[in-house]
């Protein structure tokens, strides 16, 4: 792939996004009803937390509002997921079976910004909100930390995205040596909700497997826990670390899936 | 569509028939995808995760009349029910009728809709195969969930089971069916879903809302298809009136799924598919 200019690079981004955009955007009944479904799925999350809070004050040393942010950071954790990640990704996995891929992979763009920027599903910014909303909602319960807290809290936050990012990358990569794991995305999304609550609920060998692993634990409690001042500022940095490793890795076993694809005409 | 035209006994005959067949076919496809096929039932292992949180709620004591082992025997369960009474026929029939791959089934002497029903049942002791290592890890984590229910439990616990999964079945197809009207019907089935998870109690038993609200949503569709048989076999619910609204909504299911198969097959081939 031809190297380019940083800024080319984000001209591109920029008008892949724009195209997605306006062509989800047709579709505006469809549109309207992801509303509801965002709205729902929110509630569905919410809802077990404020049912087990009626009954029990602290829960593994978490209360409603340290619940909640841990709630909050995982809807937009998800919109993440549900608007970029998995759309683009997901569709390499249907490319490869059905030959498509090569038509992205013949533009004279990076393979990588192409096959993870072309589409966006703009139904995401649903749960966007309404992850804002709920982190917004718990913050002024706790009261708004000084800029330190919020500081290394977005770091993890960003980290933890850029992590699984690169674990769905990798997972993606599968496709190109066993066509057909289309479904290893619904595994992959089944085990990151276990992120949904704080990881002090789970017992010790699956908290380390959420942190490390499949990071989700990076994505929601660790932000929260920051926000709420009760984690160590070294761990920022190992997952920052973690992450730019994912990344690299990840960006590594593509380059090596994409040299190893015979594509569907050759 | 020669099966539908013909008269209701031979009908049943034709199916009785080829269904060993059709069984065995649809099993040896599932052996055929079996990593896709694992992949698919373990990504149903929510209510594990629900499992957890239950589970750290009441390591101080009881919560609601459930202490930990009483989670654990009802998340254990549930996860039981859940995959017995599942189904992919809402991801078919959307498919089916959106890519116009309806047309060659309906060619077929036997009906798309039965056809489904078999294969879905073929998955069966697949997905109970699957079962096995999911509630066996769980019962090795916590050993006192194990109980042996009475008799007459099991017998109330299997006819409610059975009345889910055609309920559940049903549904689905119901939901697959809108595709006929809508070109993309699954966002209903996610709006369906979401609900679905709160009032059947798949996230939480649902002894645990406030009162009031346990007794309406023990009345309601969602409820029948997985809730009921968990608190019969458990025995945190009337029996009769279990059962009574799992026939009931069985009935209202297939009376309007018969309808819109009706109404969505005229449609469907209005579009010249």
């Amino acid at each position: 792939m031809s190297r380019k200019l940083g800024a080319f690079r984000l001209e591109v981004v920029a008008a892949l996004v724009r195209v997605s955009l306006l062509t989800a955007m047709q579709y505006r009944a469809s549109f309207l009803a992801e509303f509801v479904v965002g709205l729902l799925s929110a509630f569905g999350v919410a809802v077990p937390l404020f049912l087990v809070y009626a009954r029990v004050p602290v829960i593994a040393g978490w209360n409603l509002d340290g619940a909640l942010l841990v709630t909050g950071f995982f809807l937009l954790y998800n919109a993440f997921v549900a608007g970029l990640v998995e759309p683009n990704l997901g569709a390499v996995v249907d490319g490869v079976r059905s030959g498509e891929l090569d038509y992205l992979l013949v533009r004279p763009v990076d393979a990588q910004l192409v096959i993870s920027m072309r589409k966006v599903a703009p139904a995401a910014v649903w749960e966007l909100f309404a992850g804002l909303g709920v982190v917004g909602v718990a913050l002024s319960r706790v009261g708004v930390p000084g800029p330190g807290p919020v500081f290394v809290a977005v770091v993890l936050f960003v980290a933890g995205l850029v992590a699984t990012y690169g674990l769905w990358l990798l997972v993606i990569c599968t496709s190109f040596w066993f066509v057909r794991v289309d479904n290893l995305r619904y595994l992959l999304g089944a085990i990151t909700d276990a992120g949904r609550w704080p990881v002090s609920v789970y017992g010790r060998g699956l908290r380390l497997i959420l942190t490390t692993v499949i990071p989700v634990a990076l994505v929601s409690s660790y932000p929260a826990m920051a926000l709420l001042e009760r984690l160590d500022t070294d761990l920022a940095f190992g997952a920052v670390a973690t992450a730019l490793a994912s990344l690299a890795l990840s960006r590594w076993v593509l380059f090596r899936a994409l040299r190893n694809y015979a594509s569907a005409s050759s | 569509m020669r099966a539908l035209q013909a008269d209701g006994w031979s009908r049943l005959t034709h199916v009785a028939r080829a269904w060993p067949t059709i069984q065995q076919i649809a099993f040896s496809g599932m052996v055929a995808y079996r990593a896709e096929m694992i992949i698919w039932v373990l990504s149903a292992t929510l209510p594990l995760v629900m499992l957890s949180l239950w589970n750290s709620a009441a390591s101080g004591g009881p919560v609601g009349g459930y202490d930990q082992v009483d989670f654990a025997r009802y998340f254990a369960v549930n996860l039981i029910v859940r995959q017995l009474t599942g189904s992919w026929i809402v991801w078919e029939l959307n498919w089916n009728i959106r890519k116009g791959e309806l047309s060659p089934r309906l060619l077929r002497p036997m009906h798309p809709l039965v056809f489904n029903l078999c294969e879905t049942l073929a998955a069966l002791p697949f997905r109970a195969g699957i079962l096995f290592p999911l509630v066996g890890a769980l019962a090795a984590w916590r050993p006192e969930l194990l109980f042996m229910p009475s008799g007459e439990a099991l017998a109330a616990f299997s006819l409610s089971l059975l009345l889910s999964f055609v309920l559940a079945w049903l549904i689905q197809a119901i939901f697959g069916m809108l595709a006929f009207w809508f070109d993309q019907s699954m966002g209903f089935w996610s709006a369906w879903f979401a609900l679905w998870s709160l009032a059947a109690g798949y996230f939480v038993p649902l002894d645990l809302f406030p009162e009031g609200w346990v007794d309406f949503f023990r009345c309601l569709p969602f409820y029948a298809t997985l809730g009921a048989p968990i608190d019969i076999l458990l025995g945190r619910s009337a029996v009769g009136a279990n059962l009574a609204f799992q026939a009931g909504w069985t009935l209202v299911a297939g009376g309007l799924a018969t309808a819109m198969w009706r109404a969505g097959i005229r449609r469907y081939g209005a579009v010249g598919a």
